[in-house]
């Protein structure tokens, strides 16, 4: 039996168990509240919905930003919870290279965040059609780009993984250096005029980007009158290319050093 | 008669802890071998090394002629095993698990769904079949343990301590499962139980300290040292006469 023919079998089982596992269903609801949030809120709170399209599509990436995330909750127990919870002892005792068994479940986690990112973009959909009775075309590099940042997600998971001894510490890990270290310093370095879309935050930033720059937001929110000229003065403005290319680079290196390190690893 | 378990100046450091000590060793063919040996003995290492878990500091291990560090596919494409108590993926049931595992192993498909109903009538899981895995006990999960061992009819096994956990009547029975495969493959098993041991194999392998004391058959062990017990209490320094 080739490599190839045991990567579809891993994919298919791992894949089995994140449909059967609630966090996939949890995901999907806060997603949906988030959606829902942003299509409630804005109206109750200014004075109907932004008139740009592209505004309003940009502000319900909030959706598809955090489907992205959830690929923390699927990935930071592929490679420490099998030595964490032992099932390493039946697992590893098989006849298939680490390479191939890590490859499986980093594909089955990806195809599962990228279902729940696909139900986000309906709702988008869906909502910016019945609001203004079009979708912008930009829906779909925002997807694109949606998807290119679930996947650099993944594999910054799968590296703490590899390093971590319990799925709930790479999973900590993960969601501290995403949400917290890397958004302090995005925000450090593009309010100081220095670039950086090497910071994987820049990546999820980027989904938004596709429909206009944050001055265009924040007019189309009413917030256009100078109040942020100061903040904006030095602003590096992020390109769509540069921060697609840092995704890549998270993307490639992560799973690469996953990979080495996890197949370094010994169960004993 | 050839030696499918082959080790070699075997030796293993846990950072600065000698588990084995350039430990010998070779297990013939179609028979059942016991390693006996104290807590921290190296026997546990001895197994996770042969089933590529753990890697060796020096020396070789060899399961049918191919070394386990430099092909681990190839050797373990020979052996089922059981180490430890077994964990499964609680999301899945027997089935589903045996079906997981055997497709790795390149089963085909009806062969997987006839083999799965002989292993799963072996160890009695018939009623837990299609249930997942998570409602299991420990008892119930070495059962299914042994169920993934044999589930590709390998011509070595591999067990440690596998019937930790059963119930008596599971004991029994594992007994008899061992005994009975025992005759047609090569059984090389882990365990404190002398009298499972005495029960099951043929001849045993003592070791402490990560060092091989003996490797002889029971009957001249008992020649010996009059029974099993007291040969094993003297050769792992305890209180034989």
């Amino acid at each position: 039996m080739s490599e190839l023919e045991k990567l579809r079998v891993v994919i298919g089982y791992e894949f089995l168990k994140h449909i059967r596992r609630r966090r996939l269903y949890v995901i999907m609801g806060i997603a949906l509240v988030a959606e829902a949030l942003v299509l409630i809120l804005i109206p109750a709170l200014q004075d109907g919905y932004p008139s740009s399209v592209m505004v309003m599509a940009a502000i319900l990436t909030v959706g598809p930003s955090l489907a992205a995330l959830g690929a923390v909750f699927f990935a930071g127990d592929a490679i420490a919870g099998e030595f964490e919870g032992r099932t390493g002892f039946i697992l590893f005792t098989n006849p298939i290279k680490k390479i191939t068994l890590w490859t499986g479940k980093y594909l089955a986690s990806f195809l599962a965040v990228t279902l729940l990112i696909i139900f986000s973009y309906i709702i988008i959909a869906v909502s910016l059609g019945v609001i203004y009775g079009e979708v912008p075309v930009e829906i779909v590099e925002s997807f694109g780009l949606c998807v290119l940042y679930a996947a650099a997600v993944l594999s910054v998971t799968f590296l703490f993984s590899a390093v971590s001894k319990g799925a709930m510490g790479a999973t900590v890990m993960t969601l501290v250096f995403i949400w917290v270290i890397s958004g302090i310093l995005e925000s450090v370095l593009a309010f100081t005029g220095n670039p950086y879309w090497f910071v994987i935050s820049a990546g999820g930033d980027s989904i938004a980007l596709v429909y206009g720059n944050m001055q265009t937001f924040m007019a189309g929110l009413g917030l256009g009158d100078g109040r942020f000229e100061d903040v904006f003065s030095g602003y590096e403005p992020l390109t769509v290319g540069m921060a697609a290319w840092g995704m890549i680079i998270y993307l490639v290196v992560g799973f690469a050093v996953s990979l080495w390190i996890s197949r370094r690893r010994q169960l004993a | 008669m050839s030696e499918p378990i082959i080790i070699e100046n075997l030796t293993k450091y846990y950072n600065k802890f000698l588990a084995l000590d350039k430990l010998n060793l070779r297990v013939p063919e179609k028979e059942a071998i016991g390693l006996l040996g104290p807590n921290g003995a190296g026997k546990s290492t001895t197994l996770k090394i042969l089933c590529g878990l753990i890697r060796p500091s020096s020396g070789v291990a060899y399961i049918d002629g191919i070394n386990v560090v430099e092909k681990p596919e190839q050797a373990l494409s020979r052996i089922g095993a059981i180490i430890e108590t077994p964990e499964f993926y609680t999301y899945l049931t027997p089935v589903e698990t045996l079906n997981y595992l055997g497709r790795l192993r390149g089963m085909s498909v009806v062969d997987l769904k006839k083999r799965i109903g002989e292993v799963i009538n072996l160890v009695k899981l018939e009623r837990w079949a299609n249930v997942k895995i998570e409602k299991f006990s420990r008892g119930m999960k070495q059962r299914l343990g042994l169920a993934q061992a044999m589930l590709h009819d390998p011509p070595i096994l591999i067990l440690d301590e596998p019937a930790l956990g059963l119930d008596p009547r599971g004991v029994v029975e594992f007994r008899e499962i061992i005994a009975h495969v025992g005759q047609k493959k090569t059984v090389f098993f882990a365990s404190h139980q002398l009298v499972e041991v005495a029960q099951i194999c043929s001849k045993v392998a003592v070791i402490n300290n990560g060092k091989l004391l003996a490797f002889e058959s029971i009957v001249e062990m008992e020649k010996k040292y009059q029974t099993l017990e007291q040969a094993y209490l003297q050769l792992t320094g305890g209180t034989g006469e």
